[in-house]
């Protein structure tokens, strides 16, 4: 096990954020998180990646607990996170280079990885512009690089691939593939139940701040697809009422 | 062809006035061309060649402006610049493009100012045997300071290849024109007040100048007849020789006009590739980025010079005695700029989360920081306290001026990389305007605020007591200056330590802090 999470538990004043949340990954494998918007997805992500202090439970990276020995931890972890600015003044080459300093590279290493990194994700044309200057997608792109760029064993993204054009989600993909036939670990958040369906090999579905499935993509997706079982899962589909002036036309 | 490509440079100058972002820095451009020119023309008027300062200043003053024009035209960007590479293009032939760029360069401010200092230095010489001379002078200077800048102009702009190039050349053009006006305004107020030994030193520069290629022209009045005929032809030889090059480079440019990119992996990282390679360094190169090109740091850098003249209007119209005072504006600056980063990770707004994901010693962070305000603070301390102490009148206060203003500056910086860690509250976001505030600051925001200025204050008392009793017994201002560099090197590096950890050990609630502003 690469990641081994037990009874993770956050509450912000009141409202429980994230309830007694427990899974692990397995090394080499592609872990989809899903569920529906508020369920507790990023802030689950946050505490996995040690930017969110949990109220309770553990995080054990490798062998790192990432809240005792967070530094042993974050050697080992790349992270995406979500809706948090970069230093977007730089630019995307020095934003890249930034991130490997951070992560003890040396010099040579963090610009041919750099240069490596731009081709594989199709960045290279833009890497001379102000981060500020990217659009949502291209952020993501850079995001991902700067994730990658010190070769972590465990890649934690969340909505890796939202606002990411088809091409470059394709793109990516193949790189996460590498990566995790490489015995690397990953992952990810997504709402995109097609996306997770192709990529993932284990999922989560987390539901108001617990789990209500998880295992191998086959375990919990059963016979049907995996938005049909998410949508069971998540309440089903509430049947529509009181909305008949919309089908009304005023023509 | 010469009509058209001055057709060409007078739209190009009409453009300048359309109404846009360029419009101010064009009329503040020739605002400043004006008082130059108006400068000319009256200092030629007040001038009275008996007076052997005045003689000196006929030469000098010409001399050095006509070092400002020549590059002048490299000051406005080689964007902008009519130059003989851009007719590459096109079928033309290299003389009469010669012509008609040389003739262009005469249109525009710089040939416009040549032209006024050339009609100033005969004004100059008015009600003299050797006004005939001067005459030439000014005709054959006005022509090669033209010439001359339109060569500098096709070299720089065949030269500079990269963006990073075009921008030194514009800066360092505009240093010499500031540098070189200050040089000739300066020599002009020595003239207009010499007394016997301004005077010689005067003359003994005018002198220096006049034998050397640069006075060759303008020196040619003050010379015998026949010394002067020789200028004249040597100037004469210098105007042929320009020509000459100038036909060679513009015929050279228009057969091979790309000059192509050095091979490989041009562009640097800046700052990045300045700093060592390490977390500490990389966070310092980021930070220095931030503090030229944020307006949030910017703003900072703009108000340092000139708090300490306010402080001074300030205190003079208090009615204070106004020459030890001198001693007060740099211990003041010191002591802003260090405070200034007791808040600095929560600039960082959520970007803070790259600093918290990596492993990062929490020392890195702190050094990082504060490298920028050091890099202002400590070259700006020992350039001015000299100047400082000299208006000052106070005998012996140096060393003190600059331990005291040195220990303000590192126990400031140290205080702050701990408050930064423990203390921080919300700042304006990353791209906000420089006065903007968040939108709720927090009762903290005022304890962090007066913890740090007080702490620094008094970490620094006893530096600063010392200091005080200076003024009465001046043996203690060296015991003053040496306490002032121990606290500061001392309480700088408890503060990057204390710092650091907590830095480390706070780093989430830091980053909560942030997400909720």
């Amino acid at each position: 096990m690469v990641l081994d999470v037990r009874g993770l538990r956050k509450s912000y004043g009141g409202a429980v954020a994230v309830d007694g949340i427990s899974l692990t990954a397995r090394r080499g494998s592609i872990f989809g998180f899903v569920g529906p918007n508020g369920a507790g997805k990023t802030t689950t992500l946050s505490m996995v990646s040690g930017l969110l202090r949990p109220d309770d439970g553990t995080v054990v990276i490798g062998d790192a607990d990432v809240w005792k020995s967070p530094t042993a931890a974050k050697r080992k972890l790349g992270v995406l996170p979500d809706r948090l600015r970069l230093f977007d003044r730089l630019t995307g080459a020095q934003l890249l280079y930034y991130c490997a300093m951070l992560h003890g590279l040396d010099r040579g290493t963090a610009r041919s990885r750099t240069d490596d990194l731009a081709n594989a994700l199709g960045l290279d044309g833009s890497l001379e512009r102000p981060v500020r200057d990217y659009s949502v997608g291209m952020v993501k792109k850079i995001s991902l690089a700067a994730a990658l760029i010190h070769s972590p064993s465990l890649l934690v993204l969340d909505e890796p691939f939202e606002s990411v054009d088809p091409v470059s989600t394709a793109q990516a993909v193949d790189l996460l593939r590498r990566y995790a036939s490489a015995g690397g670990t990953v992952v990810l958040s997504s709402h995109n139940m097609d996306l997770v369906e192709r990529v993932c090999d284990a999922v989560a579905v987390i539901v108001e701040g617990r789990i209500l499935a998880s295992g191998s993509l086959d375990e919990v997706r059963g016979a049907g697809t995996l938005e049909q079982r998410f949508v069971e899962l998540a309440g089903g589909r509430v049947a529509v009422e009181g909305l008949e002036w919309l089908t009304t036309f005023s023509v | 062809m010469v009509d058209h490509v001055l057709r060409l440079k007078l739209a190009l100058l009409g453009s300048a006035f359309r109404p846009g972002r360029t419009l101010a820095a064009t009329l503040a451009v020739l605002a400043l061309a004006g008082v130059v020119g108006a400068g000319l023309v009256n200092a030629a008027l007040s001038t009275d060649l008996d007076d052997p300062a005045h003689r000196a200043a006929a030469v000098l003053v010409p001399a050095i402006v006509s070092i400002a024009l020549v590059v002048a035209p490299l000051a406005a960007g080689l964007g902008s610049a009519l130059e003989p590479r851009r007719f590459a293009p096109f079928p033309v032939e290299a003389k009469p493009l010669a012509l008609a760029l040389a003739l262009a360069g005469i249109i525009g401010l710089p040939g416009v100012l040549a032209v006024v200092l050339g009609v100033s230095f005969e004004i100059a010489w008015e009600n003299d045997p050797a006004r005939p001379v001067a005459v030439v002078a000014a005709v054959l200077s006005v022509v090669s300071i033209i010439l001359s800048s339109q060569l500098l102009v096709a070299l720089a702009a065949h030269l500079a290849v990269t963006t990073t190039a075009r921008r030194t050349i514009t800066a360092v053009s505009r240093a010499t024109i500031a540098i070189a006006l200050g040089a000739a305004a300066s020599t002009l107020a020595l003239a207009a007040q010499a007394d016997t030994p301004t005077r010689e030193v005067l003359a003994a520069i005018a002198d220096g100048v006049g034998a050397s290629p640069l006075g060759l022209l303008w020196a040619a009045p003050t010379a015998d007849t026949g010394a002067a005929v020789a200028r004249l032809l040597g100037g004469a030889l210098l105007i042929g020789a320009l020509v000459l090059l100038w036909l060679f480079v513009v015929a050279r440019v228009l057969e091979a006009p790309q000059r192509p990119l050095p091979s490989g992996r041009d562009h640097g990282l800046g700052w990045f590739d300045l700093v060592p390679a390490t977390p500490a360094g990389a966070i310092a190169a980021r930070s220095l980025l931030y503090w030229t090109r944020d307006s949030r740091y910017r703003v900072v850098i703009l108000v340092l010079p000139l708090a300490p003249v306010l402080m001074m209007i300030a205190l003079a119209i208090a009615g204070s005695p106004l020459p030890p005072l001198w001693l007060l504006p740099l211990p003041v600056l010191a002591l802003f700029l260090g405070w200034f980063a007791h808040n600095d990770a929560a600039y960082d707004h959520t970007a803070l989360w790259l600093h918290v994901a990596a492993p990062l010693p929490g020392a890195a962070d702190r050094w990082g920081r504060i490298v920028p305000p050091l890099l202002l603070g400590v070259p700006i301390i020992l350039a001015l306290s000299p100047l400082f102490v000299m208006w000052s009148g106070v005998e012996g206060s140096l060393p003190a001026l600059i331990g005291v203003s040195i220990g303000l500056l590192l126990t400031g910086l140290g205080v702050s990389s701990i408050t930064s860690a423990l203390a921080a509250y919300p700042a304006a976001r990353p791209g906000a305007g420089p006065f903007d505030q968040p939108p709720t600051l927090g009762a903290g925001a005022g304890w962090s605020q007066a913890f740090s200025l007080l702490a620094v204050l008094a970490l620094m008392a006893p530096s600063l007591l010392l200091a005080y009793w200076g003024l009465t017994s001046p043996a203690w201002y060296p015991v003053a200056g040496i306490a002032g560099v121990a606290t500061g090197l001392g309480m700088l590096l408890l503060g990057i330590v204390v710092g650091g950890r907590l830095f480390r050990r706070r780093a989430p609630e830091l980053l909560d802090l942030v997400l909720r502003t």
